[in-house]
């Protein structure tokens, strides 16, 4: 079992503090992706990992060792980096190779080793060539191969897809699951894209100036963000955020947003913040008939879906309306709330406040 | 854009390069003329009758194997204490973080900046006082001085362009520092560490005025001055014998550039990483 473990995790670049301290479990076999906005610190923290960087203090354990102190070569892991960092001058078999030669592998098991990757990633065509003839989608292929090939106990992936186009993109996010599944071994994966990570992850760090904001299974981060942070960072288009305050509206819970007086369908017992951030999702806001009106503000049809974004009385929503909806921008719509799905933080700390009975 | 025809290029090109070449072509004719047709009174572009006599004069009643040894070894000595040193230098200026690392780069800079000339004067004194005046070793030091800081800046350009990741990927795939440093960074640098060498290698088969001053006997006296000194004296200059010695000096230098032009070329284009 590798268990990967950062205690207490800090890293400083002289005055600047890029992580202030870090506390993570990652589970043996586990698909993990570190997620936020550039600066955020999650490549840093891969790279810690890795053992390209050293942490300022704090320990960080992969399987039962202590990893601070150890070289990279030492650590038992391989690594994808978003340049994907193919050595020009090797071919492509030697380099898949090399991290089996610097380990002193005997040459004729390299060669089996050799054949399993490029079969299992198709590069059989390709291993005389350079990695200067290969294409992105190639080049993405022969990197895994080198990570692949050594099976290591943990692999460090750090924006492997960033580089490549959107079609590809979402082929190699098919295949990356896919090996995921086969080879069972315990993944990090770092991006700054929410869709890769919520489509691949078992669960989900997401990260924001070196903290970590929550860290969850993908579809718990969607239906229920930890703070706000998270609330409007994870989701496309972005939850519609605002301040607003909770009331007892004889005995159930009010939340007054805007001009609107939201009924929860919870009671309004125990304790209750006094200001709140109101979260609410675009899915979560039904357009046609309701109790309140709203202005067309802005009309963007997918195809799919048309994303609306609507002016209620001064408070900004958005909503998900299904096809292409004949709305037209200045008309007036009547709509409604999902109500048990409103989400709320309380203001002073931005954290999740949940009320009696959800 | 439409391309000319190739015979205007050439028309523009070949007056320049045998504009260029003249002096040289000129070396070789005279080496090979006889000693009477030399100073005749018609002067002939092309020689009447081709001889060797003076090459055979050169290298058999004159001490220039001699020199052109010590030529050889001072030009080799000196080009591989450069490239060892600047190639290492040039690494840690690029890739580790320490205090006065700037400071550091652009003090090598300066020195460069330096007109030789001002150095020669405590060059001399200081190698006097530690015992190596008039050997090679004191030329190699010498020469170190002044091409280092060169060296030093042209491997540093180089292996800037090369990216951090292809030596991190090396470490994590098991290569020590300085395996990675072996394995990624010295082939990625190969095109640049070449062109440097050959640099240096030059810079010291050519130099004159510090051989000059620091080295006086025939032991350690390089082709440059050795030359000079055997064939032109106040009274005489040995135009034929000087001109046998020139061609035969810059035969290596041609060899040299002839075998290495390929490696330049072919190294420049190769690999580099997408992203």
């Amino acid at each position: 079992m590798v268990q990967v473990v950062f205690e207490k995790v800090s890293k400083a670049y002289g005055d600047t503090v890029a992580i202030p301290g870090l506390d993570l479990v990652i589970e043996s076999g586990e698909f993990v992706s570190l997620l936020g906005p550039s600066g955020c610190g999650k490549s840093t923290t891969l790279r810690m990992l890795a053992g390209l960087e050293q942490p300022s203090s704090g320990s960080i354990r992969i399987g039962d060792r202590d990893v601070v102190n150890l070289a990279p070569a030492a650590r038992d892991i391989a690594m994808v980096f978003q340049s994907y960092a193919l050595y020009p001058h090797m071919t492509v078999a030697e380099n898949i190779c090399y991290p089996l030669k610097k380990r002193g592998v005997a040459k004729a098991d390299r060669a089996i080793k050799l054949a399993e990757v490029a079969a299992l990633l198709q590069l059989e065509p390709l291993l005389a060539r350079k990695p200067g003839q290969l294409s992105g989608g190639q080049q993405q292929r022969v990197a895994l191969g080198r990570a692949l090939v050594r099976e290591p106990s943990v692999f460090l992936l750090d924006e492997p897809l960033s580089n490549l186009d959107a079609s590809l993109r979402a082929h190699m996010r098919a295949e990356l699951i896919e090996l995921h599944r086969r080879l069972g071994k315990t993944m990090v994966y770092v991006t700054h894209d929410q869709l890769e990570a919520m489509t691949m992850s078992s669960r989900i760090a997401v990260m924001r100036a070196g903290e970590l904001q929550q860290f969850a299974p993908p579809d718990e981060i969607y239906n229920r963000p930890a703070n706000v942070f998270v609330a409007g960072f994870i989701g496309t288009p972005a939850m519609a955020l605002a301040d607003g305050s909770l009331a007892d509206g004889g005995g159930h819970l009010v939340v007054h947003v805007g001009s609107l007086a939201v009924a929860l369908p919870f009671a309004a017992n125990g304790v209750r913040p006094d200001a709140v951030t109101v979260g609410i999702r675009p899915e979560d806001v039904l357009v046609g008939e309701g109790p309140w009106q709203a202005q067309v503000r802005l009309v963007e049809p997918t195809g799919y879906e048309t994303i609306v974004a609507l002016d209620a009385d001064g408070l900004a929503l958005t909503a998900r309306v299904p096809g292409s909806n004949a709305l037209r921008v200045g008309e007036t719509v009547a709509f409604d709330l999902r109500r048990e799905r409103i989400h709320l933080f309380d203001k002073s700390d931005g954290r999740r406040w949940e009320p009696a009975g959800r | 854009m439409k391309k000319r025809p190739a015979w205007i290029a050439s028309l523009v090109a070949w007056p320049i390069v045998l504009l260029i070449a003249f002096p040289l072509l000129w070396m070789l004719i005279t080496s090979v003329k006889p000693a009477a047709e030399l100073f005749s009174t018609s002067p002939t572009l092309l020689p009447k009758a081709i001889t060797f006599e003076h090459y055979v004069r050169v290298l058999t009643d004159t001490p220039f194997l001699q020199y052109f040894a010590n030529s050889m070894i001072l030009a080799t000595s000196t080009t591989i204490v450069v490239i060892s040193i600047s190639v290492l230098g040039a690494y840690s200026l690029v890739r580790f973080a320490y205090p006065g690392r700037e400071t550091l780069a652009s003090l090598v800079l300066f020195t460069y900046l330096l007109p030789s000339v001002v150095l020669i004067s405590p060059l001399y004194l200081m190698l006097v006082s530690i015992g190596l005046a008039n050997t090679l070793a004191s030329l190699v030091i010498a020469y170190t001085t002044f091409a280092l800081p060169y060296a030093l800046w042209l491997l540093r350009s180089f292996m800037a362009g090369i990216p951090q990741d292809l030596e991190s990927a090396a470490m994590v795939d098991g290569a020590s520092r300085m395996g990675a440093f072996v394995d990624v960074v010295l082939p990625q640098a190969l095109p640049g560490i070449i062109s440097t060498a050959l640099f240096t290698f030059i810079l010291a088969w050519n130099e004159y005025l510090y051989a000059l001053v620091l080295v006086n006997s025939d032991e350690a006296r390089p082709l440059t001055t050795g030359v000079m000194t055997m064939l032109i004296s106040a009274f005489n200059i040995e135009w034929s014998l000087l001109m046998a010695a020139s061609v035969l000096m810059s035969v290596p230098l041609i060899i040299i550039f002839a075998f290495f032009q390929r490696h330049l070329t072919s190294g420049f284009g190769a690999g580099g990483v997408k992203g």
